[in-house]
């Protein structure tokens, strides 16, 4: 096991070198730079002067060692929209609104996606499985704009019962994350129905009934361990991805959040905070996979890292 | 996506609207422009200014909801005999809001530190306020000390200019000053964190959401000067800019004003007329050309574009309620707005057909393929562009017998290829920076913004530019125009129009149309934000 977890360290250690060089060369081969698309054009020699402030002016391979000197000791540099707080600053300001909406609809979506998907398995072809089966389709083919702007329209507009969106006090919070939970109680009701079913079917499951177990022991004890695999797969990935911000959540709940930095990083040619933002993304995922595999271990012990099936 | 989110958006406003929606808190709540802000600082960058800071200083003049020009810092003004040098005189008593008196000193240190350490508008104080040594400086040639800025005493300021620039009073309505003893302090600092900013200006700074550019301010109890706050808490929160996103908090009561989508237009009409407003942004949308570059560096094929563009059709269905023709680079009811030139712009089918003939190209044989760019974009223009251009692409295949691809691009893409020539057609779309025609006639003068060189057209412009006598200059301005007519210069298009929705709780001049029936929501936000109260 810790021939396994050094092994994948040193490929998350590649991954990161790989993904840097990547998205850096990718960044600067865009056309325009940062002071570039205005009404009118910056004189070069204001140009000139700004690009050698920010050392744009250096061939491409300095700028990239230069800059990853910093991040080997987390000095991502300062983000070209927001001068006067480094990166790191601007990501602990912003992240924490993403990470908490982001995170609670995850951690709220999951655990409501699995119990409507063992609902869904459990009784098979009935309403509640066709219920489930709906819910679950809806939930991951309606556009989340679409299900924050329905959840605006009937909770704030028509009911008045909470703020339509803003930041700041908690009755704001509870719209957006369920806009966020939507895409994990879709998720989760789908691969927990799949997995279930699967797992009912097989053969220890049918010795398990014969040896006269209860069927609540046999559900939750041996069913649910062994369809837990797949959802392990997915949470970590999907806590992160949430986690991190969406875009069109924060821009429709006016969330002062992450998500909208993936893009105007790039719009405006923020290159450090571009990078920064990609090689953190990278990291999480990394290590999220590295997790995940870990977990799988403990759920199954037939499984064992590095070993060649015999 | 916008589509779709403009879709989705008027089906919602279709299935939420019941009523005009009121205000549910006192403090007011408006939507604002970009989502990126960087400085709190308007001198230094304008174009990635933090939301509100043209409200926390007090430029020396500004425009109201009629487009007058008001004095603002500026108590009056002189011109020298010989145009050179503009002596603006300041009231007394101007503080800033931590007390220190604002002087004449803290506006030419604005100006010197935008020319040596700013960037976005460095190019309005050469080409508009033609500002001597302005040049020399921002490309480092020389020290901010020679420019032409001199504090004569606290409350006498003069400027002077390379020629003479009668239009200076308008083109100051930009000038805002820096606080120096707060830069002695902290340096750009200053402005970019919120404990340091002290404001000038009808209000002050609360609080700064950087992420989304999102700025609170309160009313400024040490501003004496005109134009004061009615409210006591303004948020300008660009996340509202989009109507998609400003609509649902306008009818939740979140907002106190939103912009319309075109979607949302014909509902917001039918359900609650009362709530519209409308308003012209002195902008045009027109088609540049590469003058040099082969087919275009034929009047006769630019001529011929400019006949076969039926703007009333385009008005009337594409851009319902969104834009309005556009006959002239100016807007009806734009300083120097024209009849003779603009009724000149006529859907002419039969005549576009003619000069293309006569180019060499009749029904478009022989016509190369080409390519039109234009930008991508938020806000009005993002609604205009899309559409138009495609609308162009039919008529001009239907009347020229041209084939015209469309490529969308980032802005920064966009302008770097007209700069350095890489295609040969673009749509185009300019915002006034301050009421006078100098300002669009100077983009297109000596290079400008589509490096044009036409000798006869800068010639009337220079002639324009620097005389005093306005019904001259704007003689001469048809003069330029004239020009640009004969020498397909440009095709203009279109003027947007903003729509927007405001809460039956706000009232005052503010939001109230003006005698042509605009209601100015955006750009003259000092008259805004000081002419709007709470019912």
């Amino acid at each position: 096991m810790v021939l396994f977890i050094l092994r994948r360290l040193l490929s998350i250690a590649f991954t990161f070198f790989v993904v840097s060089v990547i998205v850096f060369l990718m960044m600067h081969a865009v056309p325009g730079g940062p002071f570039d698309g205005y009404d009118m054009p910056v004189s070069k020699a204001v140009r000139d002067t700004l690009m050698a402030k920010l050392g744009l002016d250096q061939p491409l391979w300095v700028q990239y060692v230069n800059y990853m000197k910093g991040v080997l000791v987390f000095d991502f540099g300062y983000p070209y929209q927001a001068p006067g707080e480094t990166v790191i600053s601007l990501l602990a300001n912003a992240w924490p609104p993403s990470l908490l909406l982001g995170g609670l609809g995850v951690l709220i979506g999951a655990p409501l996606g699995i119990l409507l998907g063992m609902a869904a398995a459990l009784r098979r072809n009935t309403w509640i499985d066709y219920f489930a089966s709906a819910l679950a389709t809806l939930g991951l083919t309606i556009p989340v704009f679409v299900i924050s702007m329905l959840l605006i329209l009937i909770f704030a507009v028509w009911l008045n019962w909470l703020p339509a969106s803003g930041w700041g006090k908690p009755e704001r919070w509870i719209l957006p994350i369920i806009a966020y939970a939507a895409i994990p109680i879709a998720t989760y009701a789908r691969y927990t129905r799949s997995a279930m079913l699967d797992t009912l079917n097989r053969p220890f499951v049918t010795a398990l009934r014969a040896k006269g177990l209860s069927e609540r022991r046999i559900i939750f004890q041996h069913v649910l361990r062994n369809s837990a695999i797949p959802m392990v797969a997915v949470f970590l990935p999907m806590f992160i991805g949430t986690a991190t911000g969406s875009i069109f959540v924060e821009a429709m709940f006016r969330i002062p959040g992450l998500g909208s930095y993936f893009v105007s990083s790039i719009e405006n040619r923020d290159y450090p905070l571009e990078m920064a933002l990609v090689l953190m993304v990278t990291l999480m995922f990394c290590f999220a996979y590295l997790i995940s595999d870990i977990c799988y271990a403990w759920l199954n012990p037939r499984i064992r890292f590095g070993e060649q099936p015999k | 996506m916008n589509a779709m989110l403009k879709l989705v958006g008027a089906i919602a406003l279709a299935a939420g609207l019941t009523a005009a929606p009121a205000l549910a808190q006192t403090k007011l709540t408006v939507p604002g422009g970009s989502t990126t802000g960087t400085y709190m600082d308007y001198m230094k960058t304008v174009y990635a200014r933090a939301s509100g800071s043209e409200l926390l200083q007090v430029p020396l003049t500004s425009f109201d909801n009629e487009y007058q020009l008001t004095p603002l810092a500026a108590e009056s003004w002189t011109q020298s005999a010989d145009g050179l040098t503009w002596t603006f005189k300041l009231r007394q008593g101007l503080v800033w809001s931590d007390g220190e008196p604002l002087t004449a000193e803290d506006y030419v240190f604005a100006l010197q530190h935008a020319a040596t350490s700013g960037y976005d508008f460095a190019w309005y104080w050469d080409f508009a306020g033609g500002i001597q040594n302005w040049k020399e400086v921002t490309e480092g040639k020389a020290g901010p000390e020679t420019l032409g800025l001199k504090a004569v005493d606290d409350t006498t300021l003069e400027i002077t200019s390379t020629g003479p620039k009668p239009y200076m009073p308008s083109v100051v309505s930009l000038w805002y000053p820096v606080p120096k003893h707060q830069f002695d302090k902290f340096g750009d600092d200053w402005s970019t964190n919120v404990a340091n900013v002290v404001s000038s200006g009808p209000f002050t700074l609360k609080s700064w959401e950087k992420s989304n550019n999102t700025a609170t301010l309160v009313k400024n109890e040490t501003y004496t000067g005109p134009w004061q706050a009615q409210v006591d808490e303004l948020t300008i929160d660009p996340t509202l800019g989009a109507p998609e996103v400003g609509m649902p908090a306008f009818l939740a009561g979140d907002a106190a004003f939103t912009y319309l989508n075109a979607g949302q237009i014909p509902v917001v009409k039918q359900r609650f007329p009362d709530a519209i407003r409308t308003n012209t942004v002195f902008a045009t949308s027109y088609i540049s050309f590469d003058l040099e570059a082969a087919p275009f560096n034929n009047a006769d094929v630019r001529r011929a574009f400019y006949y076969a563009v039926n703007r009333d059709e385009l008005t009337q269905t594409v851009l319902k309620d969104i834009a309005i023709p556009a006959h002239s680079i100016l807007a009806p009811g734009y300083p120097g707005y024209s009849e003779n030139v603009a009724k000149q712009a006529v859907f002419d089918p039969a005549k576009a057909k003619e000069l293309m003939a006569k180019a060499g190209y009749p029904n478009g044989e022989g016509f190369p393929t080409i390519e039109i760019w234009f930008r991508e974009e938020g806000g009005y223009n993002g609604a205009i562009l899309p559409p138009m251009a495609q609308y162009l692409q039919a008529q001009f295949k239907d009347i020229l017998g041209i084939t015209m691809n469309i490529k969308v691009m980032p802005g920064k893409d966009w302008m770097e290829g007209m700069l350095a020539r890489k295609n040969n057609i673009y749509i185009a779309p300019y915002e006034y920076d301050y009421l006078d025609p100098s300002n669009f006639y100077g983009i297109f003068y000596n290079g400008g913004r589509h490096s044009y060189h036409v000798p006869e057209f800068d010639k009337f412009v220079a002639e324009a530019d620097s005389n005093p006598n306005w019904d001259e200059r704007v003689t001469l301005y048809e003069q330029a125009e004239q020009v640009m007519i004969d020498q397909g210069m440009i095709v203009p298009l279109v003027h947007p129009i903003i729509m927007a929705a405001v809460s039956e709780d706000i009232s005052g001049p503010g939001v109230t149309p003006n005698s042509q029936g605009f209601t100015p929501l955006d750009r003259i936000g000092n008259f805004l934000y000081s002419h709007i109260s709470v019912k």
